[in-house]
This record gives structure tokens, C-alpha cells and sequence, in this order.
């Protein structure tokens, strides 16, 4: 079979296309030979594929070769049928004839003996020698052409063509191409039946003991070839895919030790793109092949299939999957390869597969879907490189230079150690290396980690080194249990960790304490060879691994520190490329971090910052913290180192709002003191700061605080404090948002409490200037330490479970602080509204109530208005009002304090003004209370009588007096209310006085009524009337009226009539002459209640004598009038023209003066004969032309009478008061007029034509 | 049967709101480093996973050496990733489900000690 094998094979190697045989009939190759390779390879052909569907071939490479070649003329039948790929795909007869008997003759049976071999798929090209010109011969050929046609074409083919050398047809070419391709399909739809019916026939034995793998794979592998030959790169693919599941189950099925293979020098390096890295002959093994080269191949065949196909997403896939598990089938065949050999093969793999993959790719020639998950894969493979290749280096003694971040440690600490039948044992010669080592690892000091953080690196090793090698020297000399029990571990490919956890307490050996503490022989037990050192394992891994690896590339880069932090740089760049591409950002940020660390490493801070900035904010912004808390670190010492003082801060601040339990209490002093130092002393500019993550902020539970308008007030936060420790701030500010209105910007508010923060909850105060009226939300606290300005935007929540800055989610901003609109918080009314008595001291009550608010330390500023004045003792009383109505009403609504005021005893209290104001007693801020204020209201004026007859006329603001009010309460007295009130004051009586009979005998009866005007009990004593000049008391009464009467009570609001007896007369007095009015005095008392209106007007403490009766005079002045019929002069207004009067038109007024009786002779002037008369009218109404005041010349006899005319003009139309003529000199109670009173007269609308002046108002 | 395992639900915005890890092994050191990180890294293949499948439960998304990810997705806000190491997350989340508090707020982390105590109990019957 080897010998097929190889036979095969090199005919595989030299048969890399379809063969075309021709039959040179008439010796024409030669000559037309350039013409037909011209046309190689074939266009646009069309095939079958294997299930019979038509496959268009863009290229078909094909060959011309002779049938009289020695390639084609020296094979043997047997081998014809065995290797049937290479045989002739077509056959071209090339014949020429000039002569239709040499046809008939020669050439006919000639053909007929060449085409009778069926197998073969033949036709004629017929080459027409004739030259266009020669019209003869062109005619022959011709003719015997058409013969041959007849000869051999049928009607299901056409088997001829003809070619004319001189000018072929032009269509002759694209008929040969048909012609070729028709022959090479049916031949290979010929073929693909036969392999597939052999490979039916051998896979029908697969069971029996005579199957041999090599003959199937011979067959099977043929038949893909030609599929590849054929350019049918699917179908041939599909055969190795078969070729490969049954040589799977051929490996796994027939349970005979076979030999794995991989021992041979240069094997370490992957040969998975390579079919031809070794003969098949080498690798065959009884009936079957070695697994490990075997595999290999059919993966390089398969693999330059797809590229051939261009299929790079297929071969990353198949790729990355097939080394995989052929890195599986290693780990089963460890014991027998060479030390590491898996690793070395898997790095090469990788870095093959990459290699190949990327020098075929062509940018967007994928789909993005596609695009995607190709990059991943490409991540993947430089990952899985990556990860051997550290194992490798670290097998060396390169440990130190691999970061021990999440992503290497949880890479390599999974990975289980090599498991070689034997640890490489020291050279004998290495004892220089050795040192050179030792020395090394002794110089090597792990990094120390900012801060002092003192957590404990990640392991980069699944268990202790020094062990597992030891342990593995040692089992080989002892044969110790372990052996066994990892023998089975590796069958499964478990975990070698957790076997080894199991075996050696990881506790015992902490792995950061390798180097030293466990480099001493004596820490180790257990073995027959003297334990090795660390530094003896490193060297004997590097010596093992020279002969291992045969790349000289692998080789270099693991020559030292330097190469290998070159070749990881390069595999971590390439994942992480990869990754980014990918669009796999937590892989791809993951190993910029691994960059970042080379680049910290080298001094490179602005690029590790910046790459692991990107690696923190994706650990932060996804919340991840036990992540973050490895690379938080690094990032703060790059910013520290590259004076990037505000990121510095932030990275302080990051570190401390991570959970508590990843850092020690000590570390996070650390940060904080760190934090504290540089705001105090470094810094030189302030600097903003976010530490959201770290102070937050909460309201305190339960209802807004409630503020009325204009209210200052202390507003209570709790701010809840990450650091570790006590924190003294510069300053805490707190803004508060109005929800309302959004233009409004946010107010800042300061805090008054000390500005220490401790760890955890702290309550802060802030002091509340007045606000609008609105409901107001928490803004951003802000502060200062040092130079160091932080803001922080983060609510809290209850608890400091829950203070984790990750939480995004929007809480419903709960108002913290509701500013009422404005209200009425107190009223100040009158307590009494019926009227006082002027010019007595009275109280007057201020009715203060409060509504819904303190009015605790309030003070009440008093201003009297004109004409009325406090009492200069300044007493002032104050008492609760309880107004029983009131409360009846409201009892319900009102809250506690006013249900309760009946219950209260009632307080009064005598307090004093100062300089006009009165502080309020604490007992009333929450009460309605009266203010009693002693004043008197000044009036200068005497109170007047008025006849019955007239219509009383009351001037109600004489009687008012005001008094301003300013009350200034609140907590600061901010808030103030203003009110003037005003307060009726009156006289206790208002007089009206009336004649009520005049006696036969002159005797006048006067009588006085008097109407209460208070609502308070009078008391009259006594009353008596001085009269006026004209009029004197009749009898002896003197004025007064019968003692007996007295005291007369009168109810409040109600009358008393008081009957004097009068008559005309003259008194001699010259006193009583001047006396114009009769004065009514009354001496009464009163006696009523200050909460009701007019009381006894309080006397002053010293001339006050208990139970003396309060006496009070009353003056009212009375003017008489002498009796109406009994006049001296009557003026008459005389009647008006009938047609009325007019506006514009003159009119001439009229009045009669008729002297009634004759003058006195007392009272005549001297000029008695003349009376003086005044026209009085409304200039608006009247214009008056003429003399308006002049005397007249009337005879002092009884009878006289004179007419008095004025010319007047109406100016307005309307009922108007005519012009009134008066008589100055003359007593009014000496003239009789008539009409009696005021009367009107009807002015008509000027006549349309009329034009009239009207006087300009002066 | 697996040894180790760790289970930790996922917010809708990455974030990790719930991890408890259970098994019966001895836990290594830097057990809850290891597994967050390769649970977080499984995210990334998570996120193109879920949008491809309408499978809420997606089994061995991702293998890291000998530990097994699978996913369980939810179709609601709260509890959008369950993601474990060598559980069986769909049993757990389902029943995980039933434990939740109704005015858990979405996106905050679980503190509630009887979750983690009812988590517990389902995991050691699973596991």
C-alpha cells in the first residue's frame, strides 16, 4: 500500500491539471499548436458538481498533451483505473484531408479504429490547410469535411469542427471551448461516478477487519482532487471533510495503540497550513496514519481549499476550533511529546493561521456580520497565543515581567501547568545559568502598588511551581501516587487546579512568597532527588524548550526579557486590535490595560494613563468594582507621576466610593489623606471636583419642610460621607431647585453647622433666606477643602447599604422644601365697632388673631392719626379673646389651640409702650388676643343741635379717627403687617330740638331730644339750657327743668325729651348779647363695656375715688331761631316770563322787597332807609349782568316794598337753582322769603339759531 | 458535577446587581476577581448572542478553560442578564423571579439578605 501511496502522491505533485489528449492524426500539432494553448486556461466553463447540479468555472487550467507522449503511452491498466484523476478529461482528433478518396480510403478507417474506444470522449477538429485564395482547394476541404461530418457526427453530438489555419471561422474557437468542456464533463461526471461508487464499496467494509484507511483515503483524496483540479473547490472540500470524520472514527473506533506522531524534529511548529510539510509515506502507520501529522494535513488541505475559496472567516473559524481540539489531543499525548511542545505547537498554530488569514484579506469584501465575528476570531487567536506564549516565558523565569492584572491571572491561573512524563532536570552544565538566574529572581522586586495597597497580586500560576515540577521529577523516580491520579486528570482535561488545591493547600505556600521563602531545599519533602530551585527549574525549562522549539523566531523572542515583552506587546496589541474591531470592547479594553502596564512599565505614563482610563471607565461605568479596584491603582499613580492633579483627585475619589470591602480600612485612609494633602498644599489653582460617587445627599424622610412666604428658616440634609475618616470642609453648600419655574436658577445655600464630615451619616443645617413661594428640590452640594472645590450631585438613599454611585436610575426628585404663597398669617381688626366718647379717655380695643402662625415675639408699633392721642400713662392691656360665636362655627376646623380658647383661662396681662410699640407676651403668639389701648380722641369743635325739622347732617369723618398699626413678627421679624384702623368716635347724645308750641302768652315750649349715641346705659342728672341772646327762661326754673325728673336713664340707641319753657325776650347782659347760640348742658354718666363700645372713661389712678360717681358734662349748642311769622322783611321771588327761559336768552329776575313791619328804632342803622341786598348765584349757571350787591333805598314805614331786578342769562340747560337774593345786613330769622327753601327753575336748550358767550371760568 | 460556581444578575446597563457565589468547593482567594472578570467578559458575547436567538436561555455561551457561562436573558427591565458559571441558570432565574420584591427599583442593586438567602437554597438544590 506505501507503494501506491507514494506513487500517489507523486502523482499528486505533478498532476495539477486537466489533461486534454490529441490525437495528432496528420502530423498538425505543431502548427497549430500555439493557436489552441492560446486559449488556456478555459473561460467561463461549465461543470457538474458532484450532485450532478451545473457549477459555472471561471478558470479552468487544462493541459495539451500528445498521445504519443510518454507520460500518457507508460502507464499500466491498473494504474490507469487507480489514478483516473490524471487521465485525459477529452480527446482531439486532428486530421486533415485534401482528397475525398484519401478520405474514403486512409483516413475514414483510421478515425474509426482511433474513436471506437468508448471510454474515451473524443472529437474531430478538421484542419483546413487551404488557403482563402485558392478557391479549389477551400472547395475541397470543404467537401471532405462535410464527408467526415457525415461520417461521425450523429444527431445526439456533434463530433467535428473545423479549423482553417489561414482564417478560422469565428466562431470556431468558442465551439472547440464547448466542445472541450462538453467532453471534460461528461468524462468527469464519469469519474465522480466511479470514485463515488468505489469509496460506497470501501466504506460498506469499513466494519471488517480488512479495511484499510490508506486505500479509502487513496480513493477518497482522489477524487478530491479532481474536484480541485476541476476547480470544483466545494466538492473537493466536502471530501475532506468526509475524508476527515472518518479518519476521526477510524482513530477513535478500532481501539489500537497507535502511535501519535510529533516527535520528530520541527514538529513543534504547526504544519496546519502546509499539506506538504511531510510525505504521507513517512507518516502512514500500519493501515491507517499518525494522528498528529495526519490531522494536520487534512486541515492544510482543507484550509487552502477555503483561501483557495477565500473563504477567511471559514478558516479563522475551523481554524481557531481545530486548534483547539488538537491542542486537547496533545494534552492527551503529553507525556510523550517533548516538554511544552502543546504550548509551542499552539503558539505556532495561531500565529500560522494569522499569518495566512491576513495576507488574504481584503478589506470589505465581508459582510459587517461577518466582518465582526472574523475579527473576534482573529482576537481569539492572538489571545489564545498570548496566553501560551506567557506560559512559556514564565516557564523561563519571565514571571516578573507579566502584569499580574484580572486578565493574565485568571488566563494562566486556569491553565493547568505542562504535564511531561518527566520535569526537565537541570543540565549538567548549567550552574553559570543557574547563578544568573538566582540572581535575577533575587534582584526582582515585585512592584510596590500605589497607596501601599497591600493586596496580594493574582497568581499567574495554576499551583506552585517549584512544586508541580518537583512533584513530577519525584514521581517519576518514586512512582507515587500523584502519578496516577493526574494520569486521570489528564485524560479529561480537567482541572489540574483544583486536583492541586486538593493535594497541596495553596495556604501553606502563599504564591507570592514563591522566590524566596520556597527556593530553600529544605521547605520540600517527599522526593529521592534533591528538590530544585526555582531558578533550577527556569533554567531547566529554557534548556528543555531550546530542544523543543525549532523556530527560530519562538526561539528569539523567548531569548530574553526584552524579545519577550516584545512578542506579547505584539500578540496584545493584535487581540486587542482585533477585539476593538470586533466591536468586543470588554476584551479589547481589557488588554489595552495589559499595554498600558508595558508602557508604565517603561516610563510611557501619558500613554498608560490614557490606556487605562479607557480600561477604568469601562469597569466603573458598568459597575464592576472588584475589577476596577486592580487598575483604579495604576491609573491614580500615572496621574500622580504626570501631575495631572485634577484627575488625580477624581482617581482618589474613585478609589475611596468603591465598596468598602476591597480596600483596607488603612488604604482608604491612604487615599483620603492623600486627597486631604494635595487640596491643602500642593495645589495652586482651585480645582472642580465630582465626588457624586463618594458625599451624597438626601433630604430628610418625611414631609417637606413648610416655610410661609418671606420666612426664613433652617433647612436639615443628611449627607452621607464615603471616607474613612473625619473630614473637615472649607465650606458645604447646598443649592435648592424651585420645581416650578425652570428659568429660575438654583440658590445656594450655606451651611451654618461645623464642617466636619464623619464616615457615614451626617446631618447638616443650612441656613434658608426667604424664598418664592414654591415647592424646591436638592440641587448639587458643593464644597471646598482647600483648594479643592467638589460637587456632588447624587441623591442618597435611606441607608448605607445603598450608597453606590453606579445607580443611574432616575429618582423621583422629592421636594424637600415647600414655600406657601402668601396668606393672611394675622389680622389685626377694631375690637369694637360702635363709637367711643370724644374727649374722654377710652379704650380702644385691637383685636389681634393670629391665623396659623407664631406670632411669638412680635411687636405691635402704634401711631395715633390727627386728633387723637394715647394716654400719657401708656397703659396698654392685653388679653385672649375668645370669641364665642366664632368658635361655635368653627370649632370644627380650627385646630387645637383655637378649639381649646374657651377652655383657656382668660389672661390679661398689663403691659407698657415704648417709644411706641408693645412686644407681644409669648402667651398670646398662638392666640387671638386683645390689645387695649387707652386714647383720647381730641375734638375742639361743640357738638350741635340741629332742628327736627332739618335733616340731621352727619359728617361721619369728623367723628373718625385712625390709628396706624405696624406689626413685625416671624422668627426674625420679617414678616410685618400693616393696618390703619379707624375708630368711630361720637358724643353720647345728639340733640335735636323743636318748637313744639307756642303759647297765647309767648311762652315757647322748647323741647330738647336727646338720642343716644353709644351703646352704652346715660345717665342724665342734670340738665339746663343757657339760652341765646332774644330768648329767656320763663319762670323761675332758671333753665332747668324739674328736678324731679332726675336722674333719667337712657337705654343705649334710644331717646329722651327734655321740655323747656322759653319765651322771647331781651335780657340785659352785654355777655348774653354776644351769646349767638343757647348752650344745652348736661351733666350724665354712663356706664358700659369696652368690648361693647363707649364706656366710663377711665380715670387716672391718682385722682380716682372708688364708688364716686363719674359725672360728666355734655355741651350741645342750640341755635334758635325766632319764630318764622314774625319778620321784618319778605322778599318775594316773582314769577318767571311764561315761555319759559333759555339758555343764552336774558331774562330778567324779579324779586319784591315789602318791609312787614316797622325797624326798631333800637336796631335801625343809621342809614335806615337803605337795605343792602346780594344777588348770589352759581357762576356756572348764571351769567349775571348788572350789579349784584348794592344797597336800595326802602322806607322804614311798614309797606314799603321795592322790586329788586337783575338781568340774568342761563348758561345751562336743566333744572338749575335760580339766583338767590340775600339781605347781608339783615338778620336771616328777620326775613321772610318765598318761596321758603331752595327751589329749581327749568332752563330749555337754546334754540338752534341762537349763538351765546359763555363766560371763560376764571 | 461542578464545584465552583458563581451567579450574578446583570442590570440593562452592564451592571452587576446581584452576585452570589455558591458551591461547595473551597473558594480560592481571588475566586470573586476571576469569576466577575470572566463573567464580564462574557457580556461581550452576550450582548450579540441575545439578539440573534429568541432562546431566553442561552447554554455555555462561553467557555473560559473549565469554566462554563451560560446566560439566562430576561425580557424585562429588572433582571435583563442572569449570568452564571456552571449553574443552571434558567431553573435559578426562574424561580428567581417569584423572590423579587415588587417594589424593587429597577437598576438598584439587591441587598435584600432573604434574596440572597432564597438564591442560596436554589442554587445548593441545583447545583
Amino acid at each position: 500500500m506505501a507503494n501506491f501511496l507514494a506513487q500517489f502522491q507523486s502523482i499528486k505533485s505533478t498532476s495539477d491539471r486537466l489533461v486534454i489528449s490529441v490525437e495528432d492524426v496528420s502530423d498538425l500539432w505543431p502548427a497549430v499548436k500555439p493557436a489552441f494553448e492560446a486559449r488556456l486556461p478555459f473561460k467561463q466553463g461549465s461543470l457538474n458538481n458532484k450532485t450532478r447540479n451545473p457549477v459555472l468555472v471561471e478558470k479552468l487550467p487544462a493541459e495539451f498533451i500528445l498521445t504519443t507522449d510518454s507520460r500518457l503511452r507508460s502507464r499500466f491498466p491498473q494504474e490507469q483505473l487507480l489514478f483516473w484523476f490524471r487521465e485525459p478529461y477529452a480527446t482531439i482528433v486532428l486530421v486533415t484531408c485534401e482528397d475525398l478518396d484519401e478520405f474514403k480510403t486512409i483516413l475514414k478507417p483510421r478515425l474509426k479504429l482511433i474513436v471506437q474506444n468508448d471510454e474515451r470522449e473524443w472529437f474531430i477538429v478538421f484542419v483546413s490547410r487551404a488557403h482563402p485564395a485558392n478557391d479549389k482547394a477551400s472547395a475541397m476541404a470543404k467537401k471532405v469535411y462535410a464527408k467526415l461530418e457525415v461520417e461521425f457526427n450523429t444527431k445526439k453530438r456533434e463530433r467535428c469542427c473545423k479549423y482553417d489555419i489561414h482564417s478560422p471561422e469565428s466562431n470556431f474557437w468558442e465551439d472547440l471551448e464547448s466542445k472541450i468542456m462538453e467532453c471534460i464533463r461528461n468524462t468527469l461526471d464519469k469519474r465522480v461516478q466511479f470514485y463515488e461508487e468505489e469509496i460506497r464499496k470501501l466504506s460498506e467494509q469499513r466494519l471488517m477487519p480488512v479495511w484499510n484507511f490508506c486505500n479509502f483515503f487513496i480513493l477518497k483524496e482522489s477524487l478530491a482532487f479532481m474536484f480541485e483540479m476541476a476547480h470544483l473547490h466545494d466538492d473537493a472540500l466536502r471530501e475532506y471533510d468526509e475524508l476527515e470524520l472518518c479518519y476521526i472514527e477510524t482513530v477513535n473506533n478500532t481501539g489500537k495503540q497507535r502511535d501519535f506522531g510529533g516527535a520528530d524534529h520541527g514538529d513543534d511548529q504547526a504544519a496546519l497550513l502546509n499539506p506538504g510539510n511531510k510525505a504521507l509515506t513517512q507518516i502512514v502507520q500500519d493501515d491507517s496514519f499518525r494522528e498528529f501529522e495526519f490531522r494536520q494535513y487534512l486541515f492544510a488541505c482543507q484550509s487552502k481549499l477555503l483561501l483557495k475559496l477565500n473563504r477567511l472567516f471559514e478558516v479563522a473559524s475551523r481554524g481557531y476550533s481545530f486548534i483547539i481540539s488538537f491542542s486537547k489531543s496533545l494534552a492527551l499525548h503529553e507525556r510523550i511529546l517533548p516538554f511544552c511542545m502543546r504550548e509551542t505547537w499552539v503558539v505556532t498554530a495561531c500565529l500560522a493561521l494569522i499569518d495566512a488569514i491576513l495576507s488574504n484579506y481584503n478589506d470589505g469584501l465581508m459582510a459587517p456580520d461577518i466582518e465582526k465575528r472574523f475579527f473576534h476570531l482573529l482576537g481569539d487567536l492572538y489571545s489564545l497565543a498570548r496566553v501560551k506564549f506567557m506560559r512559556l516565558a514564565y516557564l523561563i523565569g519571565y514571571g516578573t515581567e507579566i502584569e499580574r492584572s484580572p486578565v493574565n491571572s485568571a488566563a494562566l491561573s486556569l491553565l493547568s501547568w505542562p504535564k511531561p512524563a518527566v520535569w526537565p532536570s537541570v543540565p549538567a552544565d548549567a550552574s553559570a545559568e543557574v547563578l544568573e538566574k538566582e540572581k535575577v529572581i533575587l534582584q526582582t522586586t515585585s512592584r510596590t502598588k500605589p497607596f501601599g495597597i497591600q493586596r496580594k497580586p493574582l497568581p499567574l500560576e495554576p499551583t506552585v511551581l517549584l512544586r508541580e515540577a518537583n512533584r513530577r521529577r519525584a514521581s517519576l523516580s518514586a512512582g507515587n501516587a500523584f502519578e496516577t491520579f493526574d494520569g486521570r486528570q489528564g485524560i479529561t482535561e480537567g482541572s489540574g487546579f483544583d486536583a492541586s488545591t486538593r493535594m497541596s493547600p495553596s495556604q501553606k505556600v502563599p504564591p507570592s512568597s514563591i522566590p524566596r521563602t520556597n527556593s530553600s531545599p529544605g521547605n520540600f519533602d517527599g522526593s529521592i532527588d534533591r528538590p530544585m530551585r526555582l531558578a533550577e527549574i527556569f533554567v531547566a525549562a529554557e534548556h528543555a524548550l531550546k530542544k523543543t522549539i525549532s523556530s527560530q523566531e519562538l526561539l528569539k523572542s523567548l531569548s530574553s526579557s526584552e524579545e519577550f515583552e516584545q512578542k506579547y506587546l505584539e500578540l496584545t496589541k493584535g487581540a486587542a486590535d482585533n477585539y476593538h474591531r470586533s466591536l468586543w470592547k470588554r476584551h479589547g479594553v481589557v488588554l489595552d490595560g495589559e499595554i498600558a502596564a508595558v508602557s508604565f512599565k517603561h516610563g510611557h505614563f501619558d500613554q498608560a494613563a490614557k490606556s487605562y482610563e479607557k480600561v477604568c471607565a469601562l469597569y466603573s461605568g458598568e459597575g464592576w468594582q472588584d475589577l476596577l479596584a486592580e487598575v483604579l491603582p495604576n491609573l491614580a499613580e500615572c496621574q500622580k507621576i504626570l501631575n495631572d492633579q485634577a484627575g488625580y483627585l477624581l482617581s482618589c475619589v474613585r478609589l475611596l466610593s468603591l465598596d468598602e470591602g476591597l480596600f483596607l480600612n488603612e488604604e482608604r485612609q491612604a487615599f483620603q489623606s492623600e486627597l486631604v494633602r494635595l487640596a491643602h498644599s500642593e495645589l495652586k489653582d482651585p480645582v472642580p471636583l465630582d465626588v457624586s460617587s463618594l458625599i451624597t445627599f438626601s433630604g430628610n424622610p418625611g414631609p417637606p419642610l413648610e416655610l410661609c412666604d418671606r420666612d426664613p428658616g433652617t433647612l436639615s440634609v443628611t449627607v452621607w460621607s464615603g471616607f474613612p475618616d473625619d473630614i473637615t470642609l472649607d465650606s458645604i453648600n447646598l443649592t435648592i431647585v424651585p420645581t416650578s419655574s425652570a428659568d429660575e436658577g438654583a440658590k445656594a445655600l450655606q451651611s451654618s453647622t461645623p464642617n466636619v464630615l464623619h464616615p457615614g451619616r451626617n446631618t447638616i443645617t443650612l441656613d434658608l433666606p426667604p424664598q418664592k413661594p414654591g415647592s424646591y428640590v436638592l440641587g448639587v452640594l458643593t464644597g471646598q477643602i482647600g483648594q479643592l472645590r467638589f460637587r456632588s450631585h447624587s441623591f442618597s438613599k435611606i441607608g448605607p447599604a445603598d450608597t453606590d454611585d453606579f445607580m443611574s436610575y432616575e429618582k423621583p426628585a422629592k421636594p424637600i422644601l415647600k414655600v406657601l404663597r402668601p396668606r393672611a398669617l394675622v389680622d389685626l381688626d377694631a375690637a369694637v365697632s360702635s363709637p367711643l366718647l370724644t374727649n374722654e379717655r377710652q379704650w380702644i380695643g385691637i383685636l389681634v388673631r393670629p391665623i396659623n402662625y407664631s406670632l411669638k415675639g412680635a411687636v405691635l408699633y402704634i401711631d395715633t392719626g390727627p386728633g387723637l392721642e394715647i394716654d400719657d400713662s401708656h397703659v396698654i392691656e392685653m388679653e385672649t379673646y375668645a370669641d364665642v360665636s366664632e368658635n361655635d362655627d368653627n370649632k370644627v376646623q380650627k385646630d387645637g389651640a383655637q378649639i381649646d380658647s374657651l377652655n383657656y383661662e382668660k389672661k390679661v396681662e398689663r403691659l407698657t409702650l415704648h417709644n411706641g410699640k408693645i412686644e407681644f407676651p409669648n402667651w398670646a403668639s398662638d392666640t387671638p388676643s386683645i390689645i387695649w389701648v387707652l386714647v383720647r380722641a381730641m375734638s375742639d369743635m361743640l357738638s350741635r343741635g340741629s332742628s327736627s325739622v332739618t335733616t340731621r347732617r352727619e359728617s361721619i369723618v369728623d367723628a373718625m379717627r385712625t390709628i396706624a398699626l405696624n406689626l413685625e413678627f416671624g422668627v426674625y421679624h420679617n414678616q410685618i403687617f400693616e393696618r390703619t384702623l379707624a375708630v368711630h368716635f361720637t358724643y353720647p347724645f345728639y340733640v335735636t330740638t323743636r318748637v313744639t308750641d307756642k303759647c297765647n302768652d309767648g311762652t315757647l315750649l322748647l323741647q330738647v331730644i336727646l338720642h343716644s349715641e353709644v351703646k352704652a346705659t346715660l345717665t342724665i342728672y342734670d340738665a339746663w339750657l343757657d339760652l341765646q341772646h332774644g330768648f329767656i327762661h320763663n319762670g323761675q326754673t332758671e333753665g332747668r327743668p324739674s328736678s324731679s325728673l332726675f336722674p333719667l336713664v337712657i337705654s343705649p340707641t334710644s331717646k329722651a325729651g327734655i321740655l323747656f319753657s322759653i319765651c322771647l325776650g331781651k335780657t340785659n347782659g352785654e355777655e348774653d348779647r354776644k351769646q349767638q347760640e343757647s348752650i344745652l348742658n348736661i351733666k350724665y354718666g354712663i356706664s358700659g363695656d369696652r368690648t361693647i363700645g363707649a364706656h366710663p372713661p377711665v380715670m387716672d389712678e391718682s385722682t380716682k375715688v372708688d364708688d364716686a360717681r363719674q359725672e360728666l358734662i355734655f355741651k350741645n349748642a342750640i341755635t334758635l331761631q325766632r319764630p318764622v311769622l314774625d319778620p321784618c322783611l319778605a322778599v318775594g321771588f316773582l314769577p318767571l316770563p311764561s315761555d319759559g327761559l333759555r339758555v343764552g336768552q336774558l331774562v330778567k329776575m324779579q324779586w319784591r322787597v315789602e318791609r312787614l313791619k316797622d325797624l326798631d328804632e333800637k336796631e335801625v342803622p343809621e342809614q335806615n332807609d337803605e337795605v343792602l341786598y346780594e344777588v348770589k348765584a352759581n357762576s356756572g349757571n348764571w351769567m349775571i349782568a348788572g350789579r349784584k350787591r348794592g344797597h336800595v333805598s326802602l322806607s322804614p314805614k311798614q309797606g314799603a316794598r321795592i322790586i329788586i331786578s337783575v338781568l340774568c342769562m342761563p348758561l345751562v340747560a336743566g333744572y338749575v337753582r335760580p339766583p338767590h337774593l340775600g339781605l347781608p345786613d339783615v338778620d336771616e330769622a328777620d326775613v321772610s322769603c318765598k318761596p321758603a327753601g331752595p327751589h329749581l327753575v327749568c332752563v330749555l336748550p337754546p334754540a338752534l339759531s341762537s349763538s351765546f358767550c359763555i363766560p371763560v371760568n376764571s | 458535577m461542578a464545584t465552583t460556581a458563581c451567579f450574578i444578575i446583570v442590570s440593562r446597563n452592564d451592571i452587576p446587581i446581584y452576585e452570589a457565589e455558591v458551591g461547595v468547593a473551597a473558594k480560592r482567594e481571588d475566586a470573586a476577581q476571576l469569576h466577575q472578570f470572566i463573567l464580564h467578559a462574557a457580556l461581550d458575547i452576550v450582548q450579540d448572542l441575545a439578539w440573534t436567538t429568541s432562546a431566553m436561555y442561552l447554554k455555555s455561551v462561553d467557555r473560559f478553560n473549565d469554566l462554563v457561562v451560560s446566560v439566562y436573558v430576561t425580557a424585562v427591565d429588572a433582571l435583563p442578564f442572569n449570568i452564571g458559571l456552571d449553574v443552571d441558570v434558567a431553573v435559578v432565574s426562574k424561580e428567581e423571579w417569584t423572590l423579587l420584591n415588587p417594589l424593587y427599583l429597577p437598576g438598584s442593586r439587591i441587598t435584600s439578605s432573604h434574596f440572597d438567602t432564597k438564591v442560596r437554597a436554589l442554587a445548593r438544590k441545583y447545583l
